[in-house]
């Protein structure tokens, strides 16, 4: 049986993995994204506060994923949860330093400007600083998500969903009849969903990003 | 002006000096005191035959060894390729076909790390070492490649200008001036590809490539927690070893004139 022939027998399975995989992705990288925006506007006054956020973040992602997941197992579990836990903490670091770039080069005559014709702080911040940091963070949460493409495969191990399950039956099965086909659809699956979404984010960032600041 | 720049791909640098120096120092230290405790824990508590088996200094030490070997090895081939490979495609003669091997590259990233091994190994039907370190060196090559030919490109056209107007060869102007300014970027991206590899090294067991991972592996089918953790927690100590190492390179190694 070839590629093509397999993946259209097992089309339903696929499917559903297919969308289990982007799903969790996904939510995963927007509770990443709510995080590290806020982790991003509280330190990103302070020097100090910078350098220990990202250098926090920067040494989770140093962590072998599997290594994580292997120490999220006794505590959280298998399945959904210590996976998605997982993802999360490995798309803080992109999310949270783009964030801090984008709001620390934020021009101060323009917040001045938003001072002086009266905003409030928080005005400020949100009508102003962070619109203008938004290019930064999204470009962020698109690196997040594509990096998580790759880490929830291995998040199978834990009994997470998605197409890493394909990848690992593929192994377990290895020598027996579809077993190539098995791991080749779910790791080009995971290629063909990374470059989709790629798409998806190259479409926020058209209708997202104010007009004044588009390159 | 910030010191810190946007992140575009993967890459543990945290992009701020002051984050940088507080890991430099805080890395080795936290990695010492952490495992240090992790390895008192496991050989102090009453392990039963099983756990016993997998928590002695001989099993732990072989573990990560083979673990070192594959990192090893990865960063030799990523190394002995990336680099020469990126300066052959910074030639004038070999700018068209750049972007195919760019886009190889961004292809072999793209790819989910288990799924490349898995189907290396399933192809082949290899297993060990080098089952584990060929797919692992191109899932890692890019970041070396992308920095090495970036580094290349970014050099101030008037310096090479100024080589060439003092007679210098061809070859002369790209070992010594081109070359040499874009080591930092070159080191950064060795940085990069080495923590990619020691990460991905912890699969290598799938393909029968053994290190760490196989702890974490053994502990989770045998129900061993302490096997689990014994084995991940020296995974994660390792890999911030290599990420300080490489900090270190990027920090030693770079030419002084530039920083």
């Amino acid at each position: 049986m070839n590629l093509l022939d397999y993946v259209a027998d097992r089309w339903d399975r696929l499917s559903l993995q297919a969308w289990l995989h982007v799903s969790e992705v996904v939510q995963s990288t927007l509770i990443a994204a709510v995080i590290g925006v806020l982790i991003g506007v509280a330190v990103y006054r302070s020097p100090i506060g910078s350098a220990v956020a990202t250098a926090l973040a920067s040494t989770i992602l140093t962590i072998p994923s599997f290594a994580l997941l292997g120490l999220l197992i006794p505590v959280f579990g298998l399945g959904a949860l210590p996976t998605v836990i997982a993802l999360v903490l490995y798309a803080l670091l992109p999310i949270t330093r783009n964030t801090i770039v984008g709001l620390a080069g934020v021009d101060p005559a323009v917040t001045d400007a938003a001072k002086g014709i009266g905003m409030s702080r928080t005005a400020v911040l949100t009508r102003v600083e962070l619109r203008l940091a938004w290019p930064a963070i999204l470009a962020g949460m698109r690196v997040s998500t594509q990096m998580l493409m790759g880490i929830a495969v291995i998040a199978a191990y834990a009994k997470g969903p998605g197409l890493g399950s394909e990848v690992f039956s593929g192994l377990t099965r290895a020598g027996s009849a579809n077993a190539t086909n098995q791991a080749l659809a779910g790791t080009l699956g995971v290629v063909i969903l990374a470059l989709l979404l790629e798409g998806v984010y190259f479409l926020i960032a058209r209708f997202t990003i104010s007009r004044g600041i588009r390159g | 002006m910030s010191s810190t720049t946007e992140i575009q791909g993967f890459s543990t640098e945290s992009g701020s000096r002051r984050a940088d120096r507080v890991r430099l120092f805080a890395q080795p230290v936290a990695v010492v005191v952490i495992v240090g405790l992790v390895l008192v824990w496991a050989f102090t508590r009453s392990n039963d035959s099983i756990e016993a088996e997998s928590i002695q200094a001989g099993v732990l030490l072989d573990k990560t060894w083979e673990h070192v070997l594959i990192t090893l090895v990865v960063a030799a081939i990523v190394v002995g390729i990336g680099v020469p490979l990126g300066m052959v495609l910074t030639r004038s003669w070999a700018r068209p076909v750049a972007p195919l091997f760019i886009a190889i590259a961004n292809i072999g990233q793209a790819a989910p790390a288990l799924g490349v091994l898995v189907l290396f190994f399933l192809w082949t039907e290899w297993d060990g070492l080098w089952a584990a370190a060929l797919p692992i060196a191109f899932y890692s090559l890019l970041p070396v490649l992308r920095n090495t030919i970036v580094g290349i490109q970014s050099v101030d056209p008037a310096l090479v200008d100024a080589g060439k107007g003092i007679g210098m060869s061809s070859s002369g102007v790209l070992f010594r001036i081109e070359v040499p300014l874009a080591v930092p970027l070159i080191l950064a991206g060795l940085r990069t590809s080495l923590v990619l590899a020691v990460g991905t090294a912890t699969l290598a067991f799938f393909v029968n490539g053994g290190g760490l991972g196989e702890l974490v592996d053994t502990g989770y089918k045998l129900n061993r927690v302490s096997v689990l953790v014994v084995g991940a927690v020296l995974a994660v100590g390792l890999a911030l070893l290599v990420d300080w190492v490489g900090a270190l390179l990027e920090e030693y190694l770079g030419p002084k004139g530039l920083t």
